[in-house]
């Protein structure tokens, strides 16, 4: 009987250990990121200011340009799509055919209307790239959140964790659906220094490229020297953890369709404290439920062979 | 079935076809000792059988159609929803439902609780094609299901909480494929295999544990990765996971009462003595597992509502959903499971499993489709979604029945005695 | 200014005009052809002097401080208060066609003392400082009131003869 256990017992933790080399590298990065991340230190960003913005979706028709985008359903001088509505009565959002889009709020007391650019904000540690299980998004030096199409399983994970309800996926597609995202220009421009297409396409130099940490300090710097002028926030710069893409605004953000609940950390963090449990389960459990065994199957051995007197 | 019974029919459960020397073969196994005619017969007589053949012909052609016009055609999943009933009932739900297969196995196995034996085997089958046929539905579901293999030999990404659970699922379902083989030696006239996995079957049982208890709680921990998506009510940022594996626990007890039900009121033939005979003390035992694992899961889902302070959204329209889910699928329940074990009526705490089968289900879709973008606005499900979903819900049906039917889960072997 | 200035300015952008360097103006006398982004739509025709009597003669409403008076913006009146002339008051001579480019930004890189890092463009400034005031007196605000779209333009905002044909759904419910 002891024999038989010794030898479960090691089968036992064979079998969690394979479990567990699984998992050792989930164990490594957890604990790796003990800390936030932060971004690359030299990494670009782009500073929006919402106004400057007059709503021309000249940028919409640059990123159609540059992607390779399919054509969109009504020109890009259509300022109809302003009244446009999706289901639920929200305004537009990204789709599989659109990797930005600029949206109109109407605001009391507002002579004109705020424009608002939506697109990838790139985050610093991106929810996307941490929920995928096939690693499909990177976070380039450069400051760009890209994704790779060829191993990508479409489990959609992404979508569920972007606080920002960014990526879109190609459903009409059976044989090849992918992920569909803003990603920075970063193949055809970003990678060689020049900024997004977008960028450079804006007539009213509402976007700003630079590194992202002179960004911050040209925001704060715009804000201080127009008193009263815009709200005193840069949004973007610690929501969860950070993001490339960063905001001004004279409306408060909440009024113009931005999350103000999202918190400073990165989605990671709210999901780091199962990741911590996940090896000290697959180290304790065995000795545990041996444990266990050994106690409670005892008995029965007691009854097949008395201990000696 | 039950006709052939009645006139006699003793269907196969030795190796030996009785009073001869010859062993029945495969091409028997697998018709019961029937005849091509007579099985044929009691398949048409089944009024089951109508039903599948007519969910069969409309959803068959549905399925399909998933693969050919994508799930744009078949789905309503769409940018804000990424995901469905797919995967909100058929891995959401399935999944604690199937707790059974390590529910049991420590049971016997790890505890030493032999009283429980006649239904153990249940247990594990209950397992093994609940989580079968979760990744099915996951198939189903996938953009792309022909990479379904890609995070274990093309591209890892280890710091994701979906790693965890495809590999965990995929290890778990080859432990309770190894369990299972005992039952299809057995079936088969094979010894070495037997006697190979009885001598590992407490490692299977330990290493059945850890996969459940991390891939039951990573089913919660996916929705921590969207905190503020989920209502508050259904979402704990410290407690989610476990949460999850909590009441997965009386999911797969409770599913293997409603299971052991569903086999002796249409299986009646199929279930011997043993099984049938103690199987209303088993189902009180199993309902004091139940009873202790949901007052557990009431006290937890309370404490995290005190963790973050959330007692002023019971008094919104989402809490009364709320409190109707943990009244209707965790108090019921709880009360009508103790109160079976306490009067001794096995009958009580089966009417309470059901109950409680339909709370787990309830809070896995409140938390997966329901209340999620509870901000925004409420999608449901395409009915070609529901099609498939119930097409695929009727193979694992199928599937079951052909499986209890033939392996010596309900009855058991006789061996080369006779 | 007179009509003399205006004239010197005109032949100061007409000499500018044989330097081998990327074209922001052509002199026509008083009239400017503003070409150096067409890209999208035609160069724009653009009455300087019908701007200086618009502006009654106070320069800095467009050009900031560089053509010799002060400027309108108190921020940036401590430094430039008597800031004379610039060497050239063109716009171009400070707001860059490619603002972003890597060497512009590398130049912004090692020139921390640098005090006006981040410049509009060319193309912002002109919106800007434009419409910003057309917006408040009544000039024209449209894209095309101040410069035509040209096929390249209805091709890039698929508009025109390049619209997409109407009824074509988004193939996703």
């Amino acid at each position: 009987m002891k024999k038989l256990n010794r030898r479960n017992f090691i089968k036992g933790s064979l079998a969690g250990g394979i479990a567990a080399a699984a998992a050792a590298g989930k164990a490594k990065k957890a604990l790796a990121a003990g800390g936030d991340f932060g971004g690359y230190p030299d990494s670009m960003g782009v500073l929006v200011d919402m106004t400057k913005c007059v709503g021309c979706r000249t940028c919409e028709a640059a990123c159609n340009k540059e992607q390779g985008l399919p054509e969109p359903d009504k020109p890009f001088d259509d300022y109809s799509v302003f009244d446009e509505h999706r289901q639920g009565g929200l305004p537009r959002r990204t789709t599989e055919k659109a990797y930005t889009v600029v949206n109109r709020y109407n605001i009391d007391g507002r002579e004109h209307p705020l424009f608002r650019k939506f697109q990838c904000n790139h985050c610093n540690e991106p929810a996307c790239l941490t929920s995928c299980f096939v690693n499909a998004y990177t976070k380039t030096p450069e400051g760009a959140v890209i994704y790779n199409p060829k191993v990508c399983v479409g489990c959609r994970t992404c979508m569920i964790a972007c606080p920002f309800y960014v990526p879109a996926y190609s459903y009409s597609s059976a044989i090849n659906p992918v992920v569909k995202k803003c990603i920075m220009c970063y193949d055809t421009r970003l990678k060689f220094g020049r900024p997004p297409a977008c960028v450079e396409s804006c007539p009213q130099g509402v976007m700003t490229f630079g590194k992202r940490k002179d960004l911050i300090a040209l925001a704060h710097e715009k804000i201080g020297e127009n008193p009263g002028k815009y709200v005193d926030h840069l949004y973007g710069e610690h929501e969860v953890g950070g993001t490339s893409w960063m905001y001004l605004s004279d409306v408060p953000f909440e009024k113009i369709g931005f999350d103000m609940h999202l918190g400073k950390e990165p989605i990671i963090s709210y999901v780091k404290d199962f990741l911590a449990i996940v090896p000290m389960v697959l180290c304790i459990w065995p000795a545990l439920f041996t444990g266990f065994h050994l106690l409670s199957t005892r008995k029965q051995a007691n009854k097949e062979e008395p201990p000696k007197a | 079935m039950k006709k052939l019974i009645a006139e006699g029919f003793q269907p196969i459960d030795t190796l030996i076809k009785p009073k001869t020397n010859n062993p029945w073969s495969l091409k028997d196994k697998l018709l019961l000792g029937l005849t091509p005619q007579e099985y044929t017969k009691q398949l048409f007589r089944n009024p089951f059988n109508w039903i599948l053949a007519i969910i069969y012909a409309v959803g068959i052609p549905i399925l399909v159609g998933r693969f050919i016009f994508g799930l744009g055609w078949a789905t309503h999943s769409s940018y804000d929803y990424p995901w469905g009933l797919f995967l909100g009932w058929g891995l959401f739900v399935m999944v604690p439902l199937s707790a059974s297969g390590f529910m049991m196995g420590t049971t016997v196995e790890l505890f030493g609780r032999k009283d429980f034996k006649p239904i153990e085997r249940l247990g594990l089958l209950n397992g093994l094609l609940g989580y079968f046929f979760a990744v099915v539905f996951l198939e189903v579901d996938l953009g792309q299901p022909w990479r379904l293999v890609y995070p274990m030999f093309v591209s890892l990404g280890p710091a994701a909480v979906l790693f965890l659970v495809a590999w965990h699922v995929a290890t778990y379902l080859s432990v309770q494929m190894a369990e299972l083989v005992p039952a299809t030696s057995e079936l088969m006239g094979w010894v070495k295999p037997k006697k190979f996995i009885k001598s590992i079957v407490l490692g299977l049982t330990i290493a059945g544990i850890i996969l459940s208890t991390l891939h039951q709680g990573a089913l919660g921990a996916l929705f921590t990765y969207a905190p503020g998506k989920v209502h508050p009510l259904w979402f704990s940022g410290a407690f989610q996971w476990f949460h999850f594996f909590c009441s997965s626990i009386f999911g797969g007890l409770s599913m293997l009462i409603v299971v052991s039900t569903l086999s002796k009121w249409f299986l009646g033939w199929r279930c011997d003595a043993n099984f049938s005979k103690n199987l209303d003390q088993i189902t009180l035992g199993i309902a004091k597992g139940c009873s202790l694992a949901l007052i557990t899961y009431l006290v937890i889902k309370l404490v995290a509502l005190a963790h973050d302070n959330e007692w002023g959204y019971l008094l919104t329209g989402w809490g009364q959903w709320y409190i109707f889910e943990i009244t209707a699928g965790v108090i019921l329940p709880l009360v009508f499971f103790t109160m079976a074990i306490r009067t001794n009526r096995a009958g009580l705490a089966r009417f309470a499993a059901f109950v409680s089968v339909f709370g787990i289900a309830f809070n896995r879709l409140n938390t997966a489709l329901i209340t999620f973008n509870w901000q925004l606005y409420q999608e449901i499900p395409h009915w070609r979604e529901i099609v498939i979903a119930i097409t695929v819900y009727a193979t694992y049906i199928v599937v079951y029945r052909a499986v209890l039917y033939r392996l010596p889960i309900l009855y058991t072997w006789q061996g080369d005695s006779k | 200014m007179g009509l003399k200035t205006g004239k010197q300015v005109g032949l100061a952008a007409l000499i500018a005009m044989a330097a081998p360097l990327v074209l922001a103006y052509s002199a026509n006398g008083e009239v400017f052809e503003l070409s150096s982004l067409a890209n999208l739509y035609e160069g724009v025709s653009f009455d300087h002097d019908m701007h200086i009597e618009a502006v009654e003669d106070n320069c800095s409403l467009c050009h900031h401080h560089t053509a010799g008076t002060p400027p309108e913006d108190q921020m940036c009146i401590p430094c430039h208060k008597d800031s004379p002339e610039a060497e050239s008051p063109a716009c171009n001579s400070c707001h860059l066609i490619e603002p972003f480019s890597s060497a512009n930004l590398s130049i912004i890189e090692k020139n921390p003392l640098l005090h006006h890092k981040m410049k509009p463009g060319l193309k912002a400034a002109f919106h800007q400082n434009c419409m910003g005031c057309h917006q408040e007196t009544g000039g024209p605000v449209g894209c095309q009131d101040c410069h035509a779209m040209i096929e390249k333009g209805e091709k890039f905002y698929n508009t025109g003869q390049y619209a997409p044909k109407p009824g074509k759904g988004t193939g996703h419910h």
